[in-house]
């Protein structure tokens, strides 16, 4: 013990005297110009003080600009992605028979806990924040995001945050934790004769703080940005919908994160300070429910809304058409932010919580489905008579359109209280939400990254890889969550390494689960694809010379976005080409995309369309 | 003005300091909360550190050392109300076996060293760094 604190204040030390170093090395204290008012990004050009960032690592690591900082954002999310997809595939293959073969079920249960709450927090909100980091500042027209120190800030907790997060499987001695992504008491408490009672426990409860610090710095620094920073001709009237969702998104994880951060933090004073607000016979685990769920609705709908954003953003320019009642689809955008918080006791509709109190929660939960079909309508509408073009991100985007059909139908069947007593912890809420956080997030994902793969590259992703990968994805998904909607109704709970217990039919029960096991594995196959065309199309894919690569001018859609990338094409060549671009080698622009062209009719646009 | 410019001086969209605020806060979280003296009171000065450093980067305070001096004050008062709640008595006894038997003592006072570490830097550094800018 005592040899274990020193090797610790010498390590502890030596890290303090090495940051310090590196500090002095690199900046120099007394040079500051000072700036007043702050907010960074703007400071007055002194003579040498011309370049914007510095080279190498270093860039990385000290960039405060938010294209470089969304460019984080959306390597990490990816490497997140692929661990949290390992992690569910060796699950998978478990599932492929009734009995516990390839792993311990505590072990399967260590990866579940890690498969849901990495794809909701290390996923699925940085992927988001990737996104709108590179692309809110562009589209509204500002220089950068209000505050981009916090906006560094935020992203380099994350990578802490995951380590925490996983430290159960890695950190010698420590058991990874078992208490599922909603962490109910009492099990989270640490009560009872398994793992969770061990510090893996609570290094994940303090990763899981620290995204959720993560998350509300971004969150307040979008709404500043959006706020406050947007360009003279970017009105509320015609801000686009991509920053509408954003801005409700934002407006949702203000209120809900802090409140989740809150929870986690009674939640360890439980586990390591003897108090009780979680304890049967102190404030309850219901208690802890409703703060969970009290954050942990909202939550589904922050990552639900800005891929809904990027449906309304895509599927207009594929279509030849305005997004068809833009009101509205803000309006519902507002309204599904606002209920959002009306409804999370339909979580708990099984506790034996007052029959009234969960009548209401019904009601409430049915009415979201109102806005939810609005946007859904003008989606179709938008599409109606349009001149469909089925590129890479269109057919993503309207693969999503009917993934979130499906998820959200299941979803209200979920919300009526005597379906949901049937199906409440089987599979059948497994597929509901993977229909949405797979069929809507994942789905958008790849349709924002192919959509604007030309602005992050300066080139062009190869059109047959990006069909595959959507064809497998798409088989894939509604293999695996169909069979999952069809085992709930054959009873099979949630959360089980094995299923050759005798409460059912276990043939039907397993073929199903093969079924879903094929999926998943189709999915993965897609998503190598990915990756490759990506890794590759990016390092040797040929120079986009178009500044237009989807013939949007014709259509009256070039946006902000495409036009500060034709600018930075044009500097590029002027200058003979900088980092950011490479413009060595001209060669012929790519149009394998293109099924159209002619008419350069430029059309003025604002920042709404 | 001197000679060389500093990193986030040189370059508009660069700062050292977000990095390091956010490796500072994990570690001080993991003293804290399981009683690791050394990594609570170190990654307290780094998080307590680098914030004067971006705030005075930022331009909204000329030097970092009296907002240095002010978090120490902070992190002193917080651990030391801590501490206290625990101790019942007044006497050094009381007090250097509750470090011995309570956990909470022990947190309070490695946030207190913290705290301390940090205004001393700041108090000495405010008083030899006069140089004007
Ligand atoms: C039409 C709107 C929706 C309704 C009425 C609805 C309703 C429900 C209900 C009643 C449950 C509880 C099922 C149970 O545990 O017995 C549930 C679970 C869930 N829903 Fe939805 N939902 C909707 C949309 C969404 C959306 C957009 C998401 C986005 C990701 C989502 C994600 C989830 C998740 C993650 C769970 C499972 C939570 C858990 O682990 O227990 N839902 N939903
Ligand atoms: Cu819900």
């Amino acid at each position: 013990m005592a040899n274990g604190q020193i090797a610790l204040t010498l390590l502890m030390g030596v890290l303090l005297v090495a940051v310090a170093a590196f500090l002095t090395r690199i900046e120099d204290w007394r040079s500051y110009t000072p700036l007043a008012g702050g907010g960074g990004g703007t400071a007055e050009e002194s003579g040498y003080a011309h370049e914007e960032k510095p080279g190498g690592l270093i860039r990385w690591l000290t960039t405060v600009d938010h294209k470089d900082i969304g460019m984080l954002y959306g390597t990490y999310a990816l490497a997140t992605f692929t661990i949290g997809g390992l992690m569910v595939m060796i699950m998978r293959a478990e599932l492929l028979d009734p009995a516990a073969t390839l792993i311990e079920s505590t072990t399967y249960n260590g990866l579940l806990t890690s498969h849901g709450i990495t794809m909701l927090f290390l996923f699925g909100t940085p992927i988001i924040a990737a996104f709108s980091n590179y692309f809110i500042p562009l589209i509204i027209g500002a220089d950068d995001m209000a505050f981009p120190r916090i906006n560094a800030i935020a992203f380099w907790l994350l990578p802490p945050g995951a380590l925490l997060i996983w430290a159960g499987f890695f950190v010698p001695g420590l058991a990874p934790a078992q208490v599922g992504w909603t962490m109910y008491a009492p099990l989270s408490v640490g009560v009872g004769a398994g793992t969770q009672s061990g510090a893996g426990v609570d290094l994940m409860l303090l990763g899981l703080h620290l995204t959720g610090v993560s998350a509300t710095m971004g969150a307040i620094n979008f709404i500043a940005t959006i706020f406050t920073e947007r360009a003279e001709d970017c009105t509320w009237a015609n801000l686009d919908i991509f920053s509408w969702t954003i801005l409700t998104q934002s407006g949702l994880i203000l209120f809900a994160f802090p409140l989740l951060g809150s929870a986690l933090v009674m939640l360890l004073l439980d586990r390591n300070f003897g108090t009780t607000f979680f304890a049967v016979e102190g404030g309850s685990p219901i208690l802890w429910q409703h703060l969970f769920w009290f954050f942990g609705h909202p939550e589904v709908y922050i990552l639900f809304l800005p891929p809904a954003g990027l449906i309304s953003l895509i599927l207009p320019k594929f279509s030849g058409r305005k997004l068809f009642g833009f009101k509205f689809v803000v309006y519902s955008t507002l309204a599904i932010g606002v209920l959002s918080f009306g409804v999370w006791a339909h979580h708990m509709f099984t506790t034996g919580i007052d029959p009234r109190i969960r009548g209401s929660f019904m009601a409430v939960s049915l009415a979201i489905a109102i806005p939810s079909a609005v946007k859904v309508f003008n989606w179709i509408t938008t599409m109606w008579n349009g001149r469909v073009r089925l590129t890479a991100p269109m057919l993503f985007s309207i693969g999503t359109i009917s993934n979130f059909i499906i998820g959200g139908i299941t979803g209200v069947f979920l919300a009526a209280i005597p379906v949901d007593l049937v199906l409440h912890d089987t599979y059948y809420v497994v597929g509901h939400f993977h229909y949405i956080v797979m069929g809507v997030l994942g789905f958008m994902t790849f349709a924002g990254l192919y959509y604007w793969f030309p602005i992050f590259t300066g080139r062009m992703y190869q059109r047959t890889l990006a069909k595959w990968h959507f064809w497998l994805t798409f088989v894939g998904t509604q293999l695996t969550f169909f069979a999952m909607l069809l085992l709930g109704y054959l009873g099979m709970p949630r959360r089980y390494a094995t299923y050759d217990f005798p409460i059912g039919p276990v043939d039907p029960v397993t073929a199903l689960h093969q079924v879903a096991t094929l999926g998943a594995f189709l999915i993965a196959i897609g998503f190598v694809i990915h990756v490759w065309n990506f890794v590759q199309s990016w390092s040797e894919g040929p120079i986009l010379e178009d500044e237009d690569p989807w013939n949007l001018k014709e259509i009256g859609q070039y946006t902000r976005e495409w036009e500060w990338h034709h600018r930075r094409m044009e500097t590029a060549i002027a200058d003979g080409g900088d980092e950011e671009v490479a413009t060595d080698g001209g060669k012929e622009s790519n149009e394998e995309e293109l099924t159209t062209d002619g008419g350069e009719n430029v059309s003025e646009t604002d920042c709404s369309d | 003005m001197d000679e060389q410019p500093g990193l986030s001086e040189q370059y508009r969209r660069a700062s050292p300091w977000p990095l390091f605020i956010a490796l500072g806060l994990p570690i001080a979280e993991i003293g804290v909360l399981f009683g690791l003296v050394p990594l609570a009171v170190g990654g307290l000065l780094l998080f307590v550190g680098s914030v004067a450093g971006i705030v005075q980067e930022s331009g909204y305070v000329e030097r970092p050392w009296n907002l240095l001096v002010g978090l120490g004050g902070v992190l002193v008062v917080l651990g030391g109300a801590l501490a206290l709640s625990q101790l019942t008595g007044g006497s050094l006894d009381g007090f250097v076996s509750a470090l011995g038997s309570n956990g909470l003592v022990v947190r309070g006072v490695s946030i207190v060293i913290a705290g301390a570490i940090a205004l001393g830097v700041g108090g000495v550094a405010r008083f030899v760094e006069t140089e004007p800018i």
